[in-house]
């Protein structure tokens, strides 16, 4: 057996049966094993679609997304997507192949030290010597991956190791023996202390308005049916940030939306006039902050997350409680139903209600042009509940985020942390072959899809039945739209006019496509989008000059927001 | 800006030393002074690291402890004192 072939049956023992790629010099030897592997291969047609597929594929399932390249400008590649996953908290595993130990060192063609490059963006990488070391190898860094915060790990491969020789009964020693390594098993997480129960108590009590401020790591600790349990005993107000959308139902009482920059009017405020902000896997990022000095000003704050690194680093907090959410959960249940009978939150709740009355979105847009946010809520409104969601970055993001409504937060990938554009298209393939019963939409911008455009040709060879749904305004239009605001309207660079048809051009790729102008034709066509059996994409074409609303300035507090009323 | 030591025991694994320099930049700690020697116990490393920020080092080794190699760290200065932990860095 092979170094290579070694590979394939570690990953196999691992569960892992889809892998994202694009083959290479230095990674031939283990494409050679693939020919035989019941591994399915996916070929993306550049190693950051394979990374970002990897992505979707993880935070859509609870499956490891794994990813693979050669060396050099395929290890470098994949260097985005590593980015975003680490950013976002995403297990994944990405694999690279090496030039021969012999050559490492010499500049030799190819060659680049991607574990120097990945440094920063892995909790964990590591180079292999020699064949036998692989099982251990890989098994170590997959429960560093899902060990505490998620996060995504590399092991590089030296192509001389790829071809070692090992005997049959070696190499399946070499695997019983990595999953019985004790170093390689993850240790169990902490859970809330017996101090931390009272002082949670205390802090409870003695607040007149609470609010849960729901995080991504909701999600990632797959902590989602043990916060619904507990938000279900006292109807604490909520919002959830962009990652941790889905992890709330949307028809919870009192559940607010998503706060921050481009957060509801009503999250916003209740998060300000909040005494007792109770983050959960929330890290108090600049974009959902504002003004970190007048966040939240009047608020305690309790914080509860794994990673300790989180807690006090922008905004200090009055409990901070480091432990796993999953099985922290059901011990702040238990301990609000011992409350529920002392706590004093209903003129909290109306004052919330009253805010959802008084504020809620509006679809009455003015002109015969199409109104995205409406768009997608009407889309979201024809899709069952476990329907995937992915977005790029930029306007249509954020009225994704604003509009339409998610049930779990593996239907709703977007890039929050990195940010990065091009994610929606390669991340919705990797969401669908992780979930190939569900529907998979990707929200793409046209700015965001020309950076990914080359996997429409993923789509379809493998005939994966992703929708997209490309809002158009011809424009790089969050920047766009922050030129107009912010710099005297300069409009650098950011007119894409000069877009390809994107009709012709998914339809060079055999993939059925259509354009619409009008607010006549959305329904219908979302409609045809959806009774269609394969890939589609829907061009929307909307008004270049629209903006994203709310928006809070930067160095301004959440409750100073710009509305379409007041932006000028 | 505040000198800090700090004494780190970590595993004598490649690329932890690395790990460990690009952490303390990024967090935003300049390097003043730095030793490494092979411990008494086979395999681990006894790091002495000098380093000088405005910003909190109790920040800085709760980073540096998730570096999957480092076992333990001790702050031997009295920097830890001079910064409130709920102080907001930026």
């Amino acid at each position: 057996m092979t170094g290579a072939e070694l590979l394939l049956k570690t990953l196999q023992q691992h569960g892992v049966d889809s892998l994202f790629g694009y083959p290479g010099g230095a990674i031939m030897p283990v494409y050679d094993a693939l020919y035989d592997s019941p591994i399915k291969h996916f070929l993306c047609r550049h190693e950051q679609g394979a990374g970002f597929a990897a992505v979707g594929y993880s935070r859509a399932s609870n499956k490891l997304g794994v990813c693979l390249a050669t060396s050099g400008p395929g290890a470098t590649n994949l260097i985005t997507a590593i980015a975003d996953a680490f950013s976002d908290s995403v297990p994944m595993l990405a694999i690279t192949g090496q030039v021969a130990k012999k050559a490492m060192g010499s500049d030799a063609f190819q060659e680049v030290d991607i574990l120097g490059l990945s440094l920063a963006c892995t909790k964990y990488c590591h180079q292999v010597q020699c064949a036998r070391e692989i099982p251990e190898a890989v098994t170590r860094a997959i429960s560093i991956a899902y060990q505490g915060r998620h996060g995504p790990v590399l092991i590089d491969i030296p192509k001389d190791v790829q071809v070692q020789q090992l005997d049959c009964e070696q190499a399946e020693q070499l695997l019983s023996d990595s999953t019985l390594n004790p170093q390689t098993v993850a240790p169990s997480n902490p859970v809330i202390s017996l101090p931390d129960q009272q002082k949670l108590q205390t802090l409870l009590e003695e607040s007149r308005a609470p609010i849960f401020y729901v995080g991504g790591g909701v999600g990632m600790a797959d902590a989602v049916a043990q916060l619904r349990e507990l938000m279900a005993v006292v109807k604490i107000p909520s919002v959830t940030t962009l990652k941790g959308i889905g992890a709330i139902d949307p028809d919870t009482d009192y559940f607010l939306g998503m706060l921050g920059m481009h957060g509801s009017k009503p999250a916003n405020l209740a998060v300000q006039e909040s005494d007792l902000l109770i983050a959960l896997g929330a890290r108090f990022d600049d974009r959902v902050t504002g003004k970190l000095a007048e966040f939240a000003p009047n608020a305690k704050v309790i914080q509860l997350d794994i990673d300790n690194c989180e807690i006090n680093k922008r905004r200090g907090v009055d409990l901070a409680i480091v432990a796993d959410l999953k099985d922290s959960m059901p011990i702040f249940k238990q301990l609000l139903i011992g409350l529920r009978p002392r706590l004093q939150i209903e003129s909290w709740q109306q004052r919330c209600q009253q805010w959802l009355s008084k504020f809620p979105w509006r679809y009455d847009h003015q002109g015969q042009g199409i109104y995205a946010p409406w768009v997608l809520s009407e889309l979201s409104n024809m899709l069952s509940a476990n329907a995937v969601t992915t977005t790029d970055v930029g306007q249509h993001q954020m009225w994704a985020a604003q509009h339409m409504r998610m049930h779990d937060p593996k239907n709703f990938l977007s890039s929050g942390g990195l940010g990065t554009m091009g994610f929606g298209l390669p991340a919705a393939i990797g969401a669908q072959v992780s979930r190939p019963e569900d529907l998979v939409i990707a929200v793409c911008g046209d700015g965001s899809l020309m950076m990914n455009i080359q996997e429409l040709s993923t789509l379809k060879r493998y005939q994966i039945p992703v929708k997209i749904v490309l809002i158009d305004n011809a424009r790089l239009g969050m920047v766009r739209q922050w030129q107009e605001l912010f710099f005297q309207e300069r409009y650098s660079e950011t007119d894409l006019s000069d877009n390809p048809d994107f009709v012709a051009l998914a339809m060079a790729f055999d993939i059925k496509a259509k354009r619409i102008n009008t607010r006549q034709q959305v329904n219908a066509a979302l409609t045809e989008m959806l009774a269609h059996q394969g890939p589609y994409l829907l061009q929307v074409h909307i008004d270049e000059m629209e903006n994203v609303w709310p928006l809070v300035p930067p160095e301004t507090a959440n409750h100073g927001m710009l509305e379409a009323g007041n932006a000028k | 800006m505040t000198l800090h030591h700090l004494k780190i025991t970590a595993f004598d694994h490649v690329m932890v030393v690395e790990r460990l320099l690009q952490v303390t930049r990024y967090r935003g700690f300049r390097l003043c002074g730095l030793s490494m020697l092979p411990a008494q116990q086979d395999n681990l490393l006894d790091i002495q690291l000098s380093v000088e920020s405005d910003r909190s080092v109790e920040n800085l080794t709760k980073q540096l402890l998730k570096i999957i190699d480092i076992e333990q760290i001790k702050v031997e200065d009295q920097g830890l004192q001079t910064y409130p932990v709920s102080e907001v860095l930026n």
